[in-house]
């Protein structure tokens, strides 16, 4: 328990924990930018084009803000521990400051997780006003939700590749490579491979997990929602088990 | 000692006029006024915090002072073409790419001031690091980081010379031959600037000392001056910073 | 100037970061070479002409991203450890320093983007071999868009890492610009997807071989701007603040 609140300290504490967090939570303003060009244009439109007139789903576009800096608030809070020598020196068995920074990250990625995306869905909502035919709440909440909860397992996997690698900018550089470098390269596979290797992308999970569709997507979705929900899961906890592993192996 | 290197060049003066530096609403150098000669080693004293080394950044324009100058020869060091050869300063052991050999790092500022490549090998062997040359700085100890801030201060020969607490982490034999480097340096006609809180080895190796406290000068005088009056250097310390403590607080 | 850029080009040589990011980018070859084997014996299979994607634009991002990090990486982590103190008192000027150091990072980058590129190119022509295989391309002359924005990334990168001083927000900040923005762009209503993505990294690639919503010139100025603009802003941003 002292682990995790030393764990809590030195988050808010450091410059990066803000900025991430305010990075994420910046998610709201985008969506409110796109909410606010989205009715300009319907104001002005004839009632021809309003009725054709649509919308995509604000909130899972702008997600991919809180996803990107809560994944680097997870690296950071591995790789910039400067008194982490020291740390593991307090905490002789080692696993218990990378368990304590993974409740603490998990907790932070779920918290901002939620806010902005549930944030948008409302803020988004309400700023409309019944412009665009949306999807309702009722029908939404499974999809925002596991796009919220996606956010913790971006902050996890952030550590898990920072406990590992131990250099931000290789960290940084394999998150981004496997959010976004790896989807575009196989997206160019031969049918039907882009679809089945594109289906096990983090990013195409929370769809396939809640049932909703990726159709015009690069992402496929052929994998059945309890198997999408594990291998959301095997992306926090692969590389967390590894950083565990190669902690109680390699010098500090 | 540089008898391998380029001719020594003749020392300069650092000139500090008004200098002031502001962090906020915190005075961390408080209109300091003094000048440090060549041909001595002048000790740099003062608790933590009294803006000893803000000084030695703003001298290497590295902080920009709020008001007032610090001047290498009357000029500005930002200013200075090759500064390399006009100031060689050792400010903090940590400061290398730990990726990086100690070789190319001295390689790299080298070049940057157009001195050959053959004083990398040399001021490499003159600090006792030239077996290790090849190692990465990250594997260094403190003592051999020290060592390795001491050959870039060294590498272009310069005039003046400016360390800060460079015993820290070094052994005893370290301890001695900084001692013996920087009495050899003043003796060469060099301007040293020498921070340190060792006060029995300042003793041991300064000629003048100037104490500061709270950003303010508090006193310039020789050494011997200060062992005249009081019965050694660091009674002579304590008791001079004490007082302008009790200053600072009653402002 | 001379001596501050062969300073700049030891420091680039000799941290291992350097020839990671170049191996990364030289990976583009190989996937390159595997991927045209492969269209090439679906194409035999078929017994007709395969239409696929030139292997030089699809496997681009790899080769753009490696070189950004590059460009992040010649500046912060000298922030990160310290080592800045020991540059700047050797080359006092920030513009001097910033102006050597755009130079290495736009050789290095804008060389290993040429051969990596071209590389891929003549690999995916030469093995495709017999005209079954129809790359979707217009020739040699789309490279040069690539090749351009390799060079530019790593330039904004440079800038971004000055600016940010932190080798997670330079990285972020330049697979913002060129993975984020897109995305973003694209589900703004229109025209505003439009005009944002015409001047976004990705459509000024394809834009500088003349298949973009600007023309040619107009788009080289444009990427240009990317590198010029960060690069101005950390320059400007270094020599208001303390080290």
């Amino acid at each position: 328990m002292s682990v995790l609140a030393s764990e809590w300290v030195k988050i808010r504490s450091i410059r990066s924990g803000y900025v991430s967090i305010g990075a994420g939570l910046a998610a709201l303003a985008v969506g409110a930018l796109i909410a606010w060009s989205a009715i300009a244009m319907y104001d002005t439109a004839t009632p021809s084009m309003r009725r054709s007139a649509s919308i995509a789903e604000v909130e899972e576009v702008v997600v991919m803000l809180p996803q990107l800096s809560m994944g680097i608030l997870g690296v950071l809070t591995w790789v910039s521990d400067r008194v982490l020598r020291t740390s593991l020196t307090l905490v002789p068995r080692r696993l218990p400051v990378l368990t304590a920074k993974a409740v603490v990250v998990a907790a932070l990625g779920l918290a901002v997780g939620v806010v902005t995306v549930f944030g948008t869905f409302f803020l988004v909502h309400l700023m409309l006003d019944g412009r665009y035919p949306v999807a309702t709440f009722a029908e939404r909440w499974p999809t925002l939700a596991v796009t919220g909860l996606s956010v913790m397992v971006y902050a996890l996997l952030g550590l898990g590749l920072g406990a590992v690698l131990r250099r931000t900018g290789a960290a940084v550089a394999v998150l981004a490579g496997l959010v976004y470098v790896l989807p575009m390269l196989f997206n160019q596979l031969p049918a039907p491979w882009n679809e089945r290797v594109n289906s096990v992308m983090i990013a195409a999970l929370p769809r396939q997990i809640s049932g909703a569709s990726l159709e015009n997507s690069v992402f496929g979705d052929i994998l059945p929602p309890v198997v999408a929900a594990l291998v959301l899961a095997a992306y926090a906890v692969v590389p967390l088990l590894a950083g565990a592993w190669l902690l109680r192996r390699r010098d500090a | 000692m540089c008898g391998t290197g380029p001719r020594a060049q003749p020392g300069g003066v650092i000139e500090l006029r008004n200098l002031t530096k502001r962090y906020g609403d915190t005075l961390a150098v408080d209109d300091l006024s003094f000048r440090v000669e060549p041909g001595r080693v002048t000790g740099f004293l003062g608790p933590n915090g009294a803006g000893k080394s803000t000084t030695m950044r703003m001298v290497l324009g590295l902080d920009t002072p709020t008001s007032g100058e610090a001047l290498v020869d009357g000029g500005r060091y930002v200013d200075l073409p090759r500064p390399l050869t006009r100031v060689g300063a050792l400010l903090d052991a940590g400061a290398v790419h730990l990726g990086r050999s100690a070789y190319n790092h001295l390689l790299a500022l080298a070049l940057s001031n157009d001195l050959p490549e053959t004083r990398v090998a040399e001021v490499l062997e003159q600090v006792g690091l030239a077996g290790v040359a090849r190692r990465k700085a990250g594997g260094f100890s403190l003592g051999m980081k020290q060592r390795l801030g001491i050959a870039a201060a060294l590498l272009g020969d310069p005039g003046v010379l400016m360390f800060d607490e460079p015993v820290n982490g070094l052994d005893p034999d370290g301890v001695r031959w900084i001692r013996h480097l920087m009495r050899g340096l003043a003796g060469e006609g060099r301007t040293i600037l020498l921070s340190s809180h060792l006060m029995s080895e300042m003793a041991l190796t300064a000629d003048h000392i100037v104490i500061v406290g709270r950003g303010r000068l508090v006193v310039q005088a020789t050494v011997s001056e200060l062992t005249e009056r009081y019965p050694s250097l660091e009674e002579a310390y304590l008791e001079l910073t004490a007082a302008s403590l009790e200053y600072g607080a009653n402002r | 100037m001379r001596a501050a850029l062969s300073a700049e080009w030891v420091k680039m040589r000799s941290v291992p970061a350097t020839a990671q990011a170049v191996g990364v980018a030289t990976l583009t070859i190989v996937l390159g070479l595997v991927w045209t084997l492969y269209v090439a014996d679906v194409a035999e299979d078929r017994g007709r002409a395969v239409s696929a994607m030139a292997p030089e634009l699809g496997f681009l991002p790899l080769v753009q991203i490696s070189m950004a990090v590059l460009g992040v990486l010649a500046i912060t982590p000298e922030y990160a450890g310290g080592q800045i103190r020991s540059t700047l008192a050797a080359v006092p000027s920030r513009g001097r320093l910033v102006l050597a150091k755009a130079v290495a990072v736009g050789g290095v980058t804008l060389a290993t983007g040429t051969v990596v590129i071209l590389a891929t190119y003549t690999v995916g022509r030469v093995l495709a071999g017999d005209g079954l295989v129809d790359y979707r391309s217009d020739g040699l002359h789309t490279v040069a868009g690539p090749v351009l924005s390799v060079a530019v990334l790593a330039l904004a990168g440079l800038g971004l890492g000055l600016a940010t001083r932190s080798t997670a927000g330079g990285i972020v900040t330049v697979a913002g610009l060129l993975f984020v923005l897109p995305g973003i762009a694209a589900y703004l209503p229109e025209p505003w997807n439009e005009r944002l993505s015409a001047v976004l990294i990705r459509d000024l690639t394809s834009a500088v071989g003349g298949d973009g919503t600007l023309p040619p010139w107009a788009a080289v100025l444009a990427l240009l701007a990317y590198a010029v603009i960060p690069l101005a802003a950390g320059h400007h941003l270094m020599r208001r603040r303390d080290v």
